[in-house]
C-alpha cells in the first residue's frame, strides 16, 4: 500500500533540526540592520522553505501520490498570488499619505 | 468545530424517529430538500421586499399595511422612510445572493442529486453535511432577526462597504445591532458553505460508483464540483473579512477605517485602516460568488437541454473545459467591481482584460447549448422551456457585462440602473431560471409526484416576459443616467423617466404574483400531483434508475455499475431512443 | 495500517464504512476520504489566515510608521514558543506512526504529549498577551503610536491561538477515542494534519509579527 512508505526517525529528526536551524537563522537576521523590504523577502523565503518541509515530511505529502500535491498546492498558491494584487493599492495609499504629511 | 472527528456512521438502516428522519437527518436527500425549502422561504421574503422597494420608488408616500408595525421608526404609519428603503434593500440583496442563489442550486439540488447521479449511497461526510445545513439555518435566522431588532436592518447594502458599515450606530439606522447581526450571519454562512464545499469535492472524487469515470459524470456533477472548489477557495476570504469587520465594529480596531473620519458630525476614534481593503477582500470572494451562483445553473441547463432535445450534449468535453476556465478566471476579475473605488488605475486595466476574456468560455458554452438543441426532437416540457429561457436571459444579461468590463464605460454606468439591470439579468434571473428548470426536472424524483405542466407553462411565460419587462428598461434608463440606490425621485431631473419606473414596478408586481402559481403548483403537487414513474423524462442518468422517491440508501442495497456516457440519446435500441448509463455494455438495452 | 492488499482495499478504512462491498471506484488520491477532507479544509483555512495576514501587510505597508516594540525577552519567549510547537509536531508524527503500527498506548502517549505542547504554547502566549496588555497595548491604541499595531497583533495571534486551543481539544478527543479503540489510525493521522497546519501557520506569524517588530539593540 502506498503510504506504507513513510519518513523514518532519521528523516523526521533531521527535519526538526532543520526547522530549528532555520528559526535560529531568522532570529539572527532579525537583528541585522537590513531594509524592511529585504528583510521581509528573506524571512518569507525562509518561512516558505519551513512550510514546505512541514508539508512534505510532517504532513506526509511527499509520500502521497503526486496528484494530491498537484490538486492542493497550485490552487492555494494561485489564490495567494492573485491576492497580492491588493498591494498595488497599499503602496499607492502609502504614497498618498506621504504627500499629505 | 470543523475539526471534530466525523462520526463513524452505519447508515444502511433508515432512522425511524421523526427528529432523526426529518429534522437532524444525515440523509443527503433530506438535507437537499431542507436547503431547497430554506431557499424557497428566502426567495419569498426577498421577493416581497423587492415589491416594497419597487412600490416605494414609484409611490413614495403610499401607506403599506403592516410595515408600520414591523418598524415604527423605519416606516412610521406604514410610509417607508428613505433609510428604511435602504434597510430593506440590504436584506433583499443579502437574502437573494447568499440564501437563494448560493444555497438552492448548489447545496439544494447538489445535495439531493449529486450522490445519486454518481452512484453513491450518501455524501462522504453525512454528519458534516447536516452541520452545514444547520449552520446555514442559523445564519438565516441571524439575518431575518435584523428585521426585528430595534434599529432595523443595516442600510449598507449586501456589500456592506466601510467606512459606514464599520463605525457603528453613529452612521445611520441599522448600523448598530443590525450590522453586527449581518456580519455574524455572513460569517456563519461562510462556515456552512466551506463545510458543504469540501464535502462535495470529497464525495465527487471518492464515492463514484464502478464505471463512473470523471468523463462519464453528468455535467451537473461537473458544475457542482467546480462550484464547490470556488466556494472552498473564496468563502475563506469572506470569512476573514467578516471577522475583521466585526472587530472594527466591536473591538475598536481600524482595519477598514481611515483617520479623521467625521460621521454625522462625530469624529471617529479610528486611524490607520483603508475602506479599499474591505472592497478587495469582499470582491475577492464576490466575483467567484457570481459563478458559484450561475455555474450550477450551467450544469442543470446543459443536462436538461440534452434530455429534452433527445440529443447528446454537443461538446461535452468543451463544456467541461469552459466551466473549468470560467472557474479559474473568476479569481482574476474581482477588481472590475471596483473601477470607481479609487483603486490603482493600473489595476483597473489589469482587471478589465480577464473580465473580457471570461466572456469567451461563457459564449462557447451558450453556443454549444444552441448546438445541442439544434436539430433535436424537442420536447417542450416546462423544464425545457426554462432551459431555453435561461439561454435567452443569460445572453441578454451577459451582453451588458461587456460594456461594464471596460473601465472607460463603467465610470459612467457603474452608479446607474444599467448595473442593476445587468446583474439581475445575468446572475439573478438566469440562476433562478436554472433553479426552475431543476425544480420542474427533479420534482418527480424528489417528491414522487409530477408537477402540473399546464400551470408550469403559464408560470414560465409570465415569468419570462415579466423579467424582460422589469430588467430590460433598467439598462436604458441607466444609459440615460438614472442613478441606482436612490429611494425616490421626487421633483428631480429624473422625473421624465418615472413612467418607466412605474412600468417596471407594475411588471415586478405581476411577475411576482405569477410566482404564486409556482408556489401553489409546488405544494399542491407535492400531495395531489399525479404519481411519478421512475423515469418520467426518459433520461439516462442514475437517479432515474431508482424509484421515485428513492429509498433511504438510494439504490436499495444494490450497487450500480456504469457502462455508458451520461448523454446517450438519439440512438435506437429496443424501441427506445436512449441508453441508460447502467445498461449492460455491448448488449441491447434492457426493457 | 492493517489493510495492505491492493489499492482498492484502501477503501476498507474509508470513513469506517463497509465500502469494499459497495465496490465503486478506487480512491483516486489513494488517501482515505477523511484525509482528503482535512486537506481541503486546510487549504481553505490557509486562505483565511492569508487574508488576515495580507490585511496586516496592506495596512503596515501603507502606514507611515510601524512600532517595533518587542524587547529581547519577548523575542526569546516567541522563539521558545516556536520550539515548543515544532517539537509537538514531532510528537504528533510519532503518534501517527504508533497508531498506524497499532501501538495504542504509544499513540495515546504521544497524542497527549502533543496536546501538552499546545497547552505550554498557549500558556506562554497568554503570558505574553497579559504582559503587552499591562504595557497598555489595546486593539485600538498602544504606547508607541500607530493604533493598528495592537489590532493586527491581537487579531493574528488571537486567530492562531484559537486554532491551537481547538487543536488541543481535538487531539485529546482523538486520544480518548483511539485509546478506547473507537477511532481508527486514520483519525489520528487526520488530526495530525490539522496540528501540523497550525504549526505551519506559526512559521509565518513568528517572523511577520515578532521578528519584523523586534526592537533593535
Amino acid at each position: 500500500m502506498e503510504h506504507a512508505e513513510t519518513a523514518g526517525n532519521k528523516i523526521i529528526f533531521s527535519v526538526w533540526f532543520g526547522l530549528l536551524g532555520l528559526t535560529v537563522l531568522e532570529l539572527v537576521l532579525a537583528y541585522r540592520d537590513l531594509p524592511l523590504e529585504t528583510m521581509l523577502s528573506i524571512l518569507m523565503v525562509l518561512s516558505v522553505i519551513k512550510a514546505a518541509m512541514i508539508i512534505a515530511y510532517f504532513m506526509h505529502l511527499r509520500y502521497e501520490r503526486a496528484s494530491l500535491f498537484v490538486t492542493l498546492i497550485p490552487s492555494l498558491v494561485f489564490v495567494l498570488i492573485m491576492m497580492t494584487v491588493i498591494f498595488a493599492d497599499s503602496s499607492r495609499l502609502a504614497h498618498m499619505r506621504s504627500l499629505i504629511q | 468545530m470543523e475539526s471534530m472527528p466525523m462520526e463513524v456512521q452505519h447508515h444502511h438502516t433508515a432512522p425511524t424517529s421523526f427528529i432523526r428522519k426529518y429534522v437532524f437527518s444525515v440523509d443527503h436527500k433530506v438535507i437537499g430538500k431542507q436547503y431547497y425549502f430554506l431557499a424557497i422561504f428566502s426567495v419569498f421574503v426577498g421577493m416581497v421586499l423587492s415589491w416594497l422597494v419597487r412600490i416605494h420608488l414609484v409611490w413614495p408616500n403610499i401607506h403599506i399595511w403592516g410595515l408600520g408595525v414591523l418598524s415604527p421608526t423605519g416606516a412610521p404609519g406604514g410610509v417607508m422612510s428613505p433609510d428604511y428603503y435602504l434597510s430593506l434593500l440590504t436584506v433583499h440583496g443579502t437574502l437573494m445572493v447568499f440564501f437563494v442563489l448560493t444555497t438552492a442550486p448548489q447545496a439544494g439540488f447538489g445535495n439531493y442529486a449529486l450522490p445519486i447521479q454518481i452512484g453513491a449511497e450518501d455524501m462522504a461526510f453525512p454528519v458534516l453535511n447536516m452541520l452545514s445545513f444547520w449552520v446555514t439555518f442559523l445564519a438565516l435566522c441571524a439575518l431575518v432577526a435584523t428585521l426585528f431588532v430595534k434599529d432595523g436592518p443595516p442600510i449598507s447594502g449586501w456589500t456592506a462597504y466601510p467606512p459606514l458599515s464599520a463605525v457603528g450606530s453613529d452612521a445611520g439606522p441599522g448600523l448598530g445591532m443590525g450590522q453586527n447581526l449581518w456580519a455574524v450571519s455572513i460569517a456563519l454562512f461562510c462556515v456552512g458553505s466551506l463545510l458543504g464545499a469540501l464535502n462535495f469535492i470529497v464525495t465527487t472524487v471518492d464515492l463514484r460508483c464502478k464505471g463512473m469515470t470523471l468523463m462519464r459524470m453528468p455535467l451537473t456533477c461537473w458544475a457542482w464540483l467546480i462550484t464547490a472548489i470556488l466556494s472552498l477557495l473564496s468563502f475563506a476570504v469572506l470569512f476573514a473579512a467578516c471577522v475583521l469587520l466585526f472587530l472594527d465594529r466591536n473591538a475598536g480596531t481600524s482595519f477598514f477605517l481611515p483617520a479623521g473620519l467625521l460621521v454625522n458630525g462625530k469624529l471617529q476614534n479610528h486611524s490607520g485602516g483603508s475602506p479599499l481593503l474591505w472592497q478587495h477582500l469582499f470582491w475577492f470572494f464576490g466575483h467567484p460568488e457570481v459563478y458559484i451562483a450561475i455555474v450550477p445553473g450551467f450544469g442543470v441547463i446543459s443536462h436538461v437541454l440534452s434530455v429534452f432535445s433527445r440529443k447528446p450534449v454537443l461538446g461535452y468535453k468543451v463544456i467541461v473545459g469552459c466551466l473549468l476556465s470560467i472557474g479559474f478566471l473568476s479569481f482574476t476579475v474581482w477588481g472590475h467591481h471596483m473601477f470607481l473605488s479609487g483603486m490603482s488605475p493600473y489595476s483597473g486595466f489589469l482587471f478589465s482584460i480577464p473580465t473580457l476574456i471570461i466572456t469567451i468560455p461563457a459564449t462557447i458554452v451558450s453556443l454549444l447549448w444552441l448546438g445541442t438543441v439544434y436539430g433535436g426532437r424537442l420536447r417542450f416540457t416546462t423544464s425545457m422551456m426554462f432551459g431555453l429561457g435561461f439561454i435567452s436571459v443569460f445572453v441578454t444579461g451577459g451582453l451588458g457585462g461587456m460594456f461594464l468590463a471596460q473601465p472607460s464605460l463603467d465610470i459612467f454606468l457603474h452608479g446607474t440602473y444599467f448595473v442593476v439591470g445587468h446583474f439581475h439579468m445575468v446572475m439573478g434571473v438566469a440562476a433562478i431560471f436554472g433553479m426552475f428548470a431543476g425544480t420542474y426536472f427533479w420534482f418527480p424524483k424528489m417528491f414522487g409526484r409530477m408537477l402540473n405542466e399546464k400551470l408550469g407553462k403559464v408560470h414560465f411565460w409570465i415569468t419570462f416576459v415579466g423579467v424582460y419587462c422589469i430588467f430590460m428598461p433598467m439598462h436604458f434608463i441607466g444609459l440615460e443616467g438614472m442613478p441606482r440606490r436612490y429611494s425616490s425621485f421626487v421633483n428631480d431631473a429624473m422625473q421624465p423617466l418615472m413612467p418607466v419606473h412605474t412600468f417596471m414596478t407594475i411588471a415586478a408586481l405581476t411577475t411576482g404574483a405569477a410566482q404564486f402559481i409556482f408556489f401553489f403548483n409546488l405544494f399542491w403537487s407535492m400531495y395531489k400531483g399525479a404519481k411519478a414513474p421512475d423515469n418520467p423524462w426518459e433520461s439516462t442518468t442514475l437517479e432515474w434508475t431508482v424509484p421515485s422517491p428513492p429509498p433511504f440508501d438510494n439504490f436499495g442495497g444494490k450497487h450500480p455499475v456504469v457502462s455508458y456516457d451520461a448523454y446517450e440519446y438519439g440512438v435506437t435500441r429496443n424501441g427506445k431512443d436512449y441508453i441508460m448509463q447502467t445498461d449492460p455494455p455491448g448488449q441491447p438495452a434492457s426493457s | 495500517m492493517s489493510h495492505s492488499s491492493g489499492p482498492l482495499s484502501a477503501t476498507a478504512v474509508h470513513d469506517g464504512r463497509d465500502l469494499p462491498v459497495w465496490g465503486g471506484g478506487a480512491l483516486p488520491y489513494a488517501v482515505p476520504s477523511k484525509k482528503l477532507g482535512m486537506w481541503l479544509f486546510i487549504v481553505s483555512d490557509a486562505i483565511t489566515f492569508s487574508a488576515v495576514i495580507f490585511a496586516y501587510g496592506y495596512l503596515r505597508l501603507a502606514a507611515p510608521a510601524w512600532p517595533r516594540p518587542f524587547e529581547t525577552a519577548s523575542i526569546v519567549n516567541a522563539t521558545v514558543m516556536t520550539f515548543v510547537l515544532l517539537s509537538s509536531s514531532v510528537a504528533m508524527v510519532l503518534a501517527v506512526r504508533a497508531s498506524s503500527l497499532g501501538k495504542v498506548s504509544g499513540a495515546v502517549g504521544w497524542l497527549v504529549a502533543t496536546a501538552l505542547g499546545g497547552v505550554i504554547f498557549d500558556i506562554l502566549h497568554i503570558r505574553e498577551w497579559l504582559g503587552l496588555i499591562a504595557e497598555g497595548v489595546r486593539p485600538f491604541s498602544n504606547p508607541w503610536g500607530t493604533p493598528m499595531f495592537g489590532a493586527a497583533f491581537f487579531t493574528m495571534t488571537g486567530l492562531h491561538m484559537i486554532h491551537v486551543t481547538i487543536g488541543v481539544v481535538y487531539l485529546l478527543i482523538i486520544a480518548v477515542g483511539f485509546g478506547r479503540r473507537k477511532l481508527s489510525a486514520v483519525d489520528v493521522e487526520v488530526s495530525g494534519l490539522y496540528w501540523h497546519f497550525v504549526d505551519l501557520v506559526w512559521m509565518f506569524i513568528f517572523p511577520l509579527v515578532y521578528l519584523l517588530s523586534a526592537k533593535m539593540a
